[in-house]
């Protein structure tokens, strides 16, 4: 029996061992990946294939497919815990770069899946797998960027940043953007960092872009959203969407509305209303589209800079009655009212004021408040700068 | 033959390697020889007789040595393997000294070597001999005690040793300790016997290898000495001692086994001192021991001396049969041993264990018909926690120890590899022998099928494959910079750096290694390698190097912290208190609690009315604080989650909010948060509500939008949560006026957190109410929205701030002027 099963391994551990001389690394990542069919038979879910592997394969690849074997078993018994150990023995082993970011998919792959079960046991807290696998991640990452000696075409370094988009992707999750900091300035020191592989630069410039949309570095993140967005292959929709999800808001917000057919064509109609309602000035509105599709921009994570669209509301609803009332001398009143029309609730003339001061305070009108005369008297000239002039 | 092909690898080698490296693997198996040797001595003649024993067999002493050397590697492997019965037995019985050692052995070896009875004192003995004669073992190994101790110049010791009179006597203090003492016996017989009989049969060995002769010398010196120093010096002496037979001398050995011995005496006590002790005896052994010092060392000795010899008798036995006998595989696995070896103390503990494995393997014959590939490295560092600590792996000593073994094992290793790979050469010499015709050639093969197969091919690419390694392990072990000129090398040694892996890595390098080459090849070669072919045969030569120990995932001892965390959760092993004290102290526990000093439940809510009470008219937070504190503490100690619970924690959560004590509050709201998923209570929107503020007070909009997305429509509908949600997206907008209108209303405890940031907020709102308003603002106006309770602490407020009041009408706030006050605070 144990020669049946050995046989079954070989031929895999054949076509491993090739890639391994080969130094084919892709390909040896492939035949471990988990999307290879070997990963269903049953014959290779062994409970401890070490013998096996060991006697095919030289020592640092024996333990990496042994491990990999185990993982495919646990996997194949639905115990993602043990399968997240597997994945933790596996982290050493591997330095062959693209070998890694296999594992690396896999490992964070497993991570979920194992807190997923966890949860479900009601044991172990959010987050606290996937910030495992994070510090795996790093450990790795800190290799990675320590390799100083090799040259610069079989440096490691080469997957520092892959290892960076991965350790992104786990602390937006778990929100510790704090952490991608260090990262961050790992790249921007790099003397490679222009000459990654697209397909990382741009998930790169997602995850920063992202980041510095949640610090209200909306410039920035315009700037790499954007670059992301047009770098990214136009065969991956998907990303695109993903991108757009975060680009969207940040272009709002600095005076850039969408149009519907790029809604249309990325599936991201929840945001015509929004869109809409800000160009209009439609704060009624506006609060409807956000109410009405609060569970997805929550979850996008963007509700709370959607929010901020309604400064920008305000400021157009504000222009409107400036252009209504065709004066630089605008009583108080005239807004309040226009508030009242949007079904601002308890608004009053102190509110007003606020309402006004924030957007004096932060450029989009041009004027002062006479609290006295209870007038906002406006600039002559340009007294609603243009959104991309502002912040 | 095996003798001469040892001979003359190791005489040689002796001589031309200056290596340290290459000393101490002489050493070790000088050590070897020499404790077989005296193991033969010893069995003719425990104590006297032993001169005269290691005399004859001196005769033979470069064979002698040779052998030893052979016989040390394998023995110890063997040994190792057979457990302890067998060790303690060859090497102890004779001298007392010697069960000391064989302790120290047993229990850092192996704990399994215990099992001495296994042994039964006239039956081991009397298999080795028979073994070694026979060439295998296991057929008879009884028979040869009788014959090992007859042999005329050994036999007369052989005979006494087997007894196991002269061991008890010794044994009897340190095996007291351990189990040993009853090995002893068997062992006695056995070292006896194999003695003898290997006298006889080694001495044909020794005769070939000649270097009997130089043998002799040594051990007779040793012997006189014989009981303790003689145990010392076989484990420790012996390994290490590899000088002695290296350099031939048996002085070499008797000083090293005094020295040794001394050591060795403080290490009887305590199973990690001796380990330490050793090591360094073992460089002293070495470097104090030039051949001429030797001798006066064995004269002084002489006590150690014995022991060694005891030691060297019990070898003698296992050693009998001759290295060249041994399956090459034991020999492999010998070295592999030492590969993994990183440290001199690894070494040394190796060395030891080694000798008793490979004795008891070569006595009891399985040392011909066990799987040496399969054989577990000796555990070197768990021994030391186990004497220290609980071990932690119990399981892995029980049975594979693989895993641990790699691990430790592998890093503590590491350096012997270097020995190992200098000596390639006698390896290679070993091979030849493997392949003569000695008897138990066929238990060789059968052992290791791979590597008797391939004979010289595989050996001889073993051997190469081994020194470059070794050579790197040195540099990996001890400078890395030396390794990383070879490009992967650096990698290794960082991996090193590490952890358990460590251990393995290193055993790996022999593979990887390899691959380094392979490596350094490819990078100027091209994909396209014409070289295919060659490169198939070098890997699967590559093959017959595997890892030194078996593969052992480190999954499977790897412990996930959750799992160890939830292992240890209070719920899996709830204790029930007795104390009925309706106050209590708070300590931090650092042990597992008393139940006498917890609370139950029914008590602990006469406590929390009694705490409450005593908040309500003293306002001392303090003894509240404590008080609450060691609630909770017996709460969770008893593994209670209860609607109690969660008032526990909401009452100290908002008295700690009343003071301000952010630790406490927080501690509490991370607990809520976990009970009210099994808990809920009426007060769930009243903590939520909480713990959205508290984020607009860290301003982590990351959490809050987490926070937002948990929040349920009737969770939104609570009083408190919509008033935080409103104050949320006023306070998002900058609506300061809306913002502080809510801050007025805020419901329950709510103002108490937003006051930690209402300062921040009132100086964000001044600055844009600075800017837009012109000319001046009135005092009541920033009052109002800013929510101050009356016109002095706004007042006092601004002026606080620098705030400019207009000239003509002190009520007004210049705002222009004001506005610059802000931007520089």
């Amino acid at each position: 029996e144990t020669h049946l099963k050995i046989h079954y391994i070989l031929p895999r551990e054949e076509q491993v061992l090739e890639a391994i001389d080969t130094r084919d690394g892709v390909f040896c990542a492939e035949l471990l990946s988990f999307k290879h069919p070997h990963v269903a038979n049953p014959r290779l879910q062994l409970s401890s294939p070490e013998d096996k592997c060991q006697q095919v394969l030289e020592p640092p690849y024996d333990e990496m497919v042994a491990a990999h074997l185990r993982c495919t078993y646990a996997v194949a018994n639905h115990d993602f815990v043990e399968a997240y150990k597997s994945f933790q023995a596996h982290k050493e082993e591997n330095w062959y770069v693209s070998l890694f970011k296999q594992k690396c998919i896999l490992a964070e792959q497993c991570f979920k899946s194992a807190e997923q079960q966890l949860q479900k046991k009601g044991k172990g807290k959010v987050g606290d797998m996937l910030e495992k696998a994070a510090e795996q991640l790093m450990s790795c990452f800190r290799v990675c960027a320590s390799d100083n000696r090799a040259g610069i075409d079989d440096s490691k370094k080469w997957g520092m940043l892959f290892l960076i988009n991965q350790l992104f992707k786990i602390y937006f999750k778990i929100n510790k953007l704090h952490l991608c900091k260090p990262l961050i300035r790992a790249i921007d020191s790099s003397n490679l960092k222009d000459d990654y592989s697209m397909a990382q630069r741009v998930t790169y410039k997602y995850y920063v872009g992202r980041k510095a949309m949640f610090d209200s570095n909306f410039k920035l993140a315009e700037e790499y959203l954007s670059f992301s967005f047009q770098h990214s292959h136009r065969s991956c929709q998907r990303n695109k969407r993903l991108i757009l999800i975060y680009l969207l808001p940040v272009k709002m917000l600095l005076g850039h509305m969408p149009t519907t057919q790029l809604l249309k064509k990325y599936d991201l109609m929840q945001f015509t209303d929004v869109t809409k309602a800000v160009s209009e000035g439609n704060l009624l509105l506006l609060n409807e589209a956000l109410a009405k599709h609060e569970t997805f921009f929550i979850r996008c994570g963007i509700f709370l800079i959607l929010e901020k669209l309604k400064i920008i509301t305000y400021r157009n609803l504000f222009k409107k009655v400036y252009l209504l009332l065709k004066t630089h001398q605008l009583p108080l009143d005239a807004f309040l009212v226009a508030l009242k029309m949007m079904q601002v609730e308890e608004v009053d003339i102190d509110e007003v004021q606020c309402i006004l001061a924030n957007l004096i305070y932060m450029g989009h009108i041009k004027g002062y408040i006479s609290h006295q005369h209870q007038k906002l008297v406006v600039s002559k000239q340009n007294p609603f700068p243009p959104l991309s002039s502002v912040s | 033959v095996n003798d001469k092909a040892y001979g003359g690898s190791s005489a040689p080698e002796a001589p031309v390697h200056e290596n340290p490296e290459w000393e101490k693997a002489r050493q070790a198996l000088a050590s070897i020889s020499k404790s077989q040797n005296s193991t033969k001595t010893s069995p003719t003649n425990r104590t006297t007789s032993q001169a005269g024993q290691y005399q004859t067999a001196v005769t033979d002493s470069s064979a002698m040595q040779q052998q030893q050397q052979q016989q040390q590697y394998y023995p110890w492997y063997p040994q190792n393997q057979q457990q302890y019965p067998g060790y303690a037995y060859p090497y102890y019985n004779y001298y007392p000294i010697t069960t000391f050692v064989d302790v120290e052995c047993l229990c850092y070896g192996v704990p399994g070597a215990y099992p001495p009875p296994t042994t039964p004192t006239g039956q081991p003995p009397a298999m080795p001999m028979m073994e070694e004669q026979s060439s295998s073992y296991s057929s008879e190994p009884q028979p040869p005690p009788p014959a090992v101790p007859q042999p005329p110049p050994q036999s007369p010791t052989s005979s006494d040793q087997p007894p196991p009179p002269p061991p008890p006597p010794i044994p009897p203090p340190p095996n007291a300790q351990y189990p040993p003492p009853p090995s002893q016996n068997p062992y006695n017989p056995n070292g006896a016997l194999p003695y003898s009989p290997t006298d006889s049969n080694p001495m044909r060995g020794y005769n070939h290898g000649q270097p009997r002769p130089s043998y002799q010398g040594y051990q007779p010196p040793g012997y006189p000495p014989p009981p303790q120093q003689g145990p010392g010096q076989g484990p420790y002496g012996g390994a290490g001692r590899g000088d002695g037979n290296k350099k031939p001398n048996n002085a070499n050995m008797n000083k090293g086994g005094q020295q040794l011995w001394n050591r060795m005496k403080q290490a009887p006590g305590a199973g990690g001192v001796k380990f330490n002790i050793q090591k360094r005896p073992y460089v002293m052994a070495n470097q104090n021991f030039p051949p001429g010092e030797q001798p006066p060392g064995l004269a002084t000795s002489t006590a150690a001396t014995a022991a060694t010899s005891a030691a060297t008798t019990s070898t003698a036995g296992a050693a009998q049969a001759g290295p060249q006998d041994w399956p090459q595989a034991m020999k492999e696995y010998v070295q592999r041993c030492f590969a993994a070896c990183e440290t001199e103390e690894d070494k040394d503990r190796t060395e030891k264990v080694l000798k008793d494995i490979l004795q008891s393997r070569l006595q009891d014959g399985s040392a011909f018909t066990i799987d040496w590939t399969r054989e577990p490295l000796p555990d070197v560092k768990p021994r030391q926690s186990r004497w220290e600590a609980v071990p932690q792996r119990s399981q892995e000593n029980a049975s594979g120890r693989g895993g641990a073994t790699r691990g430790r094992g592998g890093a503590r290793l590491g350096n012997y590899r270097n020995v190992f790979s200098q000596r390639s050469p006698s390896s290679s010499s070993s091979r030849s022998s493997s392949r003569s015709p000695s008897p138990h050639s066929r238990h060789r093969d059968r052992s290791r099928h791979r590597r008797s197969d391939s004979g010289s091919q595989s050996d001889s690419s073993i051997s190469s494959d081994l020194r470059p390694i070794s050579r790197r392990q040195q540099r990996g072990g001890r400078g890395r910079g030396e390794e990383r000129d070879r490009g992967r090398g650096g990698e290794r040694g960082r991996g090193r750096g590490g952890k358990a892996n460590r251990g393995r890595r290193n055993m790996d390098d022999p593979g990887s290694g390899i691959g380094k080459k392979r490596k350094g090849g490819n990078a100027g070669l091209d994909f396209h390698d014409p070289n295919r072919e060659a490169k198939k045969q070098s890997r699967a030569a590559r093959f017959h190097t595997k890892r030194t120990e078996p593969l052992v995932l480190n999954i499977n001892a790897f412990d996930l912290p959750n799992g160890t965390q939830e292992g240890l959760s209070w719920e899996d092993c709830p204790i029930v208190g007795t104390c009925q004290d309706i106050t209590k102290n708070y300590l931090r526990l650092t042990c597992a609690p008393d139940p006498s000093t917890v609370r139950p439940v029914p008590v602990l809510k006469k406590s929390l009315t009694a705490v409450k009470a005593h908040w309500k008219t003293n306002q001392d937070y303090q003894y509240a604080c404590e008080q609450m504190k060691s609630i909770r503490q017996d709460l969770t100690v008893q593994g209670v989650r209860t609607d109690f619970t969660v008032e526990v924690y909401e009452t100290h959560a908002r008295i700690a909010l009343e003071k301000g004590d952010h630790e406490e509050f927080n501690q509490c709201q991370t607990q809520l948060k976990a009970l009210y998923k099994d808990c809920p209570s009426s007060n769930v929107g009243e903590f939520t509500a909480y713990r959205l503020l508290y984020y607009i007070f860290t301003k982590n909009s990351g959490d809050l939008t987490t926070e937002l997305v948990y929040l349920t429509p009737e969770l939104r509908e609570d009083e408190c949560v919509s008033h935080a949600l409103a104050l949320r997206a006023a306070w998002a907008l900058g609506n300061f006026h809306r913002f502080f209108q809510l801050y007025k209303r805020a419901p329950r405890m709510a103002a108490y957190l937003i006051d930690k940031f209402v300062e921040r907020e009132r100086k964000l709102a001044l600055g844009a109410i600075f800017k837009t308003f012109r000319p001046s603002v009135p005092v009541e106006y920033v009052q109002s929205s800013l929510a101050f309770p009356c016109l002095d602490t706004c007042l006092a407020f601004l002026t606080g701030l620098g705030v400019a009041f207009t000239p003509s009408d002190p009520s007004k706030i210049d705002c222009k002027a004001s506005s610059a006050c802000l931007t520089t605070s």
